[in-house]
């Protein structure tokens, strides 16, 4: 059509009340994805914009759901279902949003992300001016072949219109009267794309296919320390990323103290707190570590995920990065330089999960039906689902908890499956647990789960198992204790060492009593000190000083190690002393679990997510991933 | 029983409580859920019954401690109100000269010995007198952010403030980097929380919020000397709000 008929099309389409128009428009000097008043506003000869346009599908800021804590249960899912066309999508970007599509719409859809996907229509716009620090050109996504609806090429007196889908189609053909492309028209649209890679001045020197070796090879490379020296951890690179799709959720309640809602926002891996667990550990403390995750994610751990390199080289990351060390190509350049040849596995163990069809992100009503004080820190809580259905967890897995107003956190179910209740042993330690423990019997709380890699039950059946649990650990490793004492016969000899700070400190102490009563089952329990005139009738000393002692048929005996995160080196290797095999070592690692659907990227040790391929591990799984222990 | 909730001011504009003021309409919300009893720029009425004291001001003289020290005495809970409570703000610009210079500069040849309204010390954020539970930074605060905290202490939830820089605020509002503009920002050093309200206005961030508990000084350095920027100006923005004797 001509470049009259193409402004008509685009005036027509926002004369339209039904649905917005977000063109790529002028913000100063540089360029932004917003609603246009008026074809004349559209900028095709842009370069690049601020943001991509993931924030019209994932926006910085967005309601998940609104609630009144001053009635009993009162949640309600927030959806935006406007109807919008983004037009201007360069191809590097188009292909961020198919990657987007692959996270929230794969397994675990995401309800919120595609109410906002299915109403949305794209317009694509091959590039006529080349971003400074972008390299698609290198890596193949300066130009698209599907993902949009429509696509146009700005010829000068002509646009030429490719059409991608029936939506787009449509759309055409009702506001706008497009003649047929002749083979002249088509020549021109071949070659302003044939011609686009010679004008990136950035280049990348291996193609994309071999990135992955390289981030491979150079885990230790000291591109990672120099560069982070610089960095000033502000988290933009990230930020303005099309492909980053990690986020935080935060409770708002309003001053009136009645109504509040719960928001998601964009989250980065960059920040300190991204690792930030309830009691103070940070998981990825060191910036170094922090400035590789960002390289690793999107070069080697999301390809080795999802088959694709999760950057379209927009250069956004390299323009917003003031100390300039956030550009893929130059790092990627340099390791193709100076490749350390040192070879580093980062397996990613092979978990099959159904997946949620709903309530991913609304949590579902649940009554306090038992509470008991464990220990100063500790209680444990009885809950049954208002929907009198069954939990349906599997031992080791874990649930989210919510107290609207306060926000989440993620519990491990402490009783085994089945019953018309289950148990959270929770510890006083964050917001949620500290408010939680003000809530009486009869009163709601909001679950969503179970979530998570639990133990194979059977897989141990016919094993002799030993459990190894300290402090906390006890509460996941219970609901496997109870199972196992449930189905007796299916199991052999069971031991369980249980150590913790001092006798005041003992979790479950009436169990593990009992459990000793039960035929061939071992029950040690150890305190690390036990202050003077403190009462106390097991031993005294570290959990793996339990460990010698034991008789054992190493071969057939499984290793289940639950605890705080410096028990683990401890125990594995006296374990590993008593010949137990590295495969029948199984640990549950504990991390930043906070949507419990791998998406918000809060939990990741390397490649793994916690929430989706633990908690629960076979030790071979992760004893060689470097974030593990 | 609604927590009662007092409003105290020492060296300040008392721009901070003005924000407070300017919640308007949602002022009505808060005092449903709160009972203020002392609020001087608001209201007549004074208790020395409160839960919740909030402080704008930093510290200049043994009175103003005196009365701060009583009012946490009072207080449950005492949280710091603006640039001047939390960090001193730029009342400690005047600790780089010693009292004695200030008062002359100031005062000249005017009576003022012996005067106990005149008799200042190098300037405190209140924290260096008494034990903070919470902060509420900037100049002004936030008034968002104001009410935030409110509703937190409210619903029995530790306030905690952004642990991010203010760059973070700048992307999800699709600010233009001020670098980019030709202007030099401490928004990377910066705690966010402002929602980057002078970059949103083209202008560079002056750190009013105070810096981050773990700022990347050397980096941010090293950007400002990379985009031009001369050490000693560099040092008069760091020194601004965020005063410091000797050389960041």
């Amino acid at each position: 059509m001509s470049k009259r008929e193409w402004l008509d099309f685009v005036d027509r389409l926002i004369n339209e009340d039904e649905m917005e128009v977000i063109g790529v428009r002028a913000k100063g000097s540089k360029f932004q994805f917003a609603p246009i008043d008026s074809s004349e506003e559209l900028r095709l000869d842009y370069n690049v914009t601020i943001l991509p346009p993931k924030k019209q599908l994932l926006p910085p800021h967005e309601d998940l759901m609104t609630y009144d804590i001053s009635k009993p249960f009162n949640v309600l899912s927030s959806k935006d279902e406007g109807k919008k066309i983004l037009i201007g999508v360069h191809p590097y970007d188009v292909i961020a949003i198919q990657q987007m599509d692959e996270i929230y719409l794969g397994t675990h859809r995401d309800e919120h992300y595609d109410a906002r996907r299915k109403n949305t229509l794209i317009i694509a716009s091959d590039i006529l001016n080349v971003p400074e620090r972008s390299f698609s050109g290198s890596l193949g996504t300066h130009v698209v072949e599907d993902g949009f609806d429509l696509l146009i090429t700005d010829l000068g007196d002509m646009v030429a219109v490719t059409i991608g889908t029936k939506e787009g189609e449509e759309l055409l053909n009702t506001f706008a009267e497009p003649g047929e492309a002749t083979d002249e028209d088509e020549m021109k649209v071949k070659r302003l794309r044939d011609e686009l890679p010679a004008k990136y001045q950035r280049k990348l020197k291996v193609d994309k296919y071999q990135w992955e070796k390289l981030l491979e090879e150079n885990y230790d490379h000291p591109i990672w320390e120099e560069n982070s020296k610089k960095c000033l951890t502000c988290g933009s690179c990230t930020l303005v990323c099309p492909t980053c799709f990690c986020y935080d959720v935060e409770d708002v309640m309003n001053i009136n103290m009645k109504e509040g809602k719960r928001v998601r926002t964009w989250d980065g891996c960059l920040l300190r707190d991204f690792t930030l667990v309830a009691g103070g550990e940070v998981f990825r403390e060191d910036l170094k570590d922090r400035y590789r995750h960002r390289y690793y994610r999107k070069g080697l751990f999301l390809p080795m995920r999802n088959g694709f390199v999760a950057c379209v080289g927009c250069g956004r990351c390299a323009t917003q990065c003031l100390p300039d060390i956030a550009d893929p190509c130059d790092v990627i350049n340099t390791l193709a330089s100076y490749s350390m040849h040192e070879k580093v596995n980062f397996p990613i163990p092979d978990v099959k999960q159904a997946g949620i069809e709903e309530g991913l992100l609304v949590p579902e009503p649940a009554t306090i039906v038992k509470k008991e004080r464990m220990t100063e820190l500790e209680t444990l809580y009885e809950i049954k689902l208002d929907s009198g259905k069954e939990l349906g967890h599997k031992p080791g897995q874990f649930i989210e908890l919510s107290i609207f107003g306060i926000g989440e956190a993620p519990i491990s179910v402490s009783s085994s499956p089945g019953g018309m209740t289950f148990e959270l042993l929770v510890r006083r330690i964050g917001h949620v647990t500290n408010k939680l423990e003000s809530l009486e019997v009869g009163e709601k709380i909001g679950i969503r789960g179970p979530f998570g890699n639990g133990f194979d039950v059977k897989d141990l059946e016919g094993k002799d198992i030993l459990f190894v649990s300290g402090g906390c650990g006890l509460a996941p490793t219970r609901s496997l204790i109870n199972y196992v004492m449930e189905h007796r016969d299916d199991f052999g000899r069971v031991t369980i060492l249980y150590g913790c700070k001092d006798p005041k400190a003992i979790l479950f102490d009436r169990d593990l009593r009992s459990w000793g009563d039960v035929k061939d089952v071992t029950v040690k329990r150890t305190v690390d000190s036990c202050p003077d005139g403190e009462c106390w009738d097991g031993d005294v000393g570290l959990i793996t000083t339990l460990i010698p002692p034991l008789d054992m048929d190493p071969e057939n005996t499984i290793g289940i190690v639950v605890g705080p995160p410096i028990m683990y080196k401890f125990v594995i290797k006296e374990l590993k002393a008593k010949k137990i095999p590295d495969d029948n070592i199984i640990v549950s690692l504990e991390r930043r679990m906070k949507c419990g659907v791998g998406k918000c990227g809060h939990c990741q040790m390397n490649g793994i997510y916690v929430c989706l391929e633990g908690p629960v591990f076979k030790y071979n799984d992760v004893k060689d991933i470097p974030e593990a222990f | 029983m609604k927590p009662k909730v007092a409003f105290f001011d020492f060296a300040s504009c008392e721009g901070c409580q003005l924000e407070v003021i300017n919640l308007e309409e949602k002022i009505i919300d808060l005092i449903d859920v709160v009972e203020i009893v002392s609020f001087r720029e608001a209201m007549k009425e004074h208790s020395d019954e409160y839960d919740i004291a909030f402080i704008e001001g930093s510290i200049q003289r043994p009175m103003d401690e005196e009365r701060l020290k009583k009012i946490r005495g009072n207080a449950k809970i005492l949280v710091a109100l603006g640039a001047c409570a939390c960090i001193g703000g730029v009342n400690k610009l005047r600790n780089e000269w010693s009292v004695d210079n200030v008062k002359e500069e100031v005062y000249g040849d005017a009576d003022i010995e012996g005067n106990k309204l005149f008799d200042a010390f190098p300037t405190k954020a209140i924290n260096e007198v008494v034990d903070v539970d919470f902060y509420i930074p900037g100049c002004p605060i936030n008034k968002v952010e104001f009410a935030k905290v409110v509703s937190h202490l409210a619903i029995g939830k530790t306030p905690q403030l952004p642990n991010y820089p203010v760059c973070v605020e700048c992307k999800k509002n699709e600010n233009i980097c001020v670098f980019e503009l030709g202007k030099f920002c401490l928004g990377p050093v910066t705690r966010a929380g402002c929602n980057a309200i002078c970059p949103q206005f083209q202008d560079g961030c002056e750190g009013c919020r105070g810096f981050l508990e773990d700022p990347k000084m050397e980096a941010q350095k090293d950007v400002l000397r990379k985009y031009g920027i001369r050490l000693d100006d560099m040092m008069k923005r760091f020194n601004m709000f965020n005063y410091k004797k000797g050389v960041y």
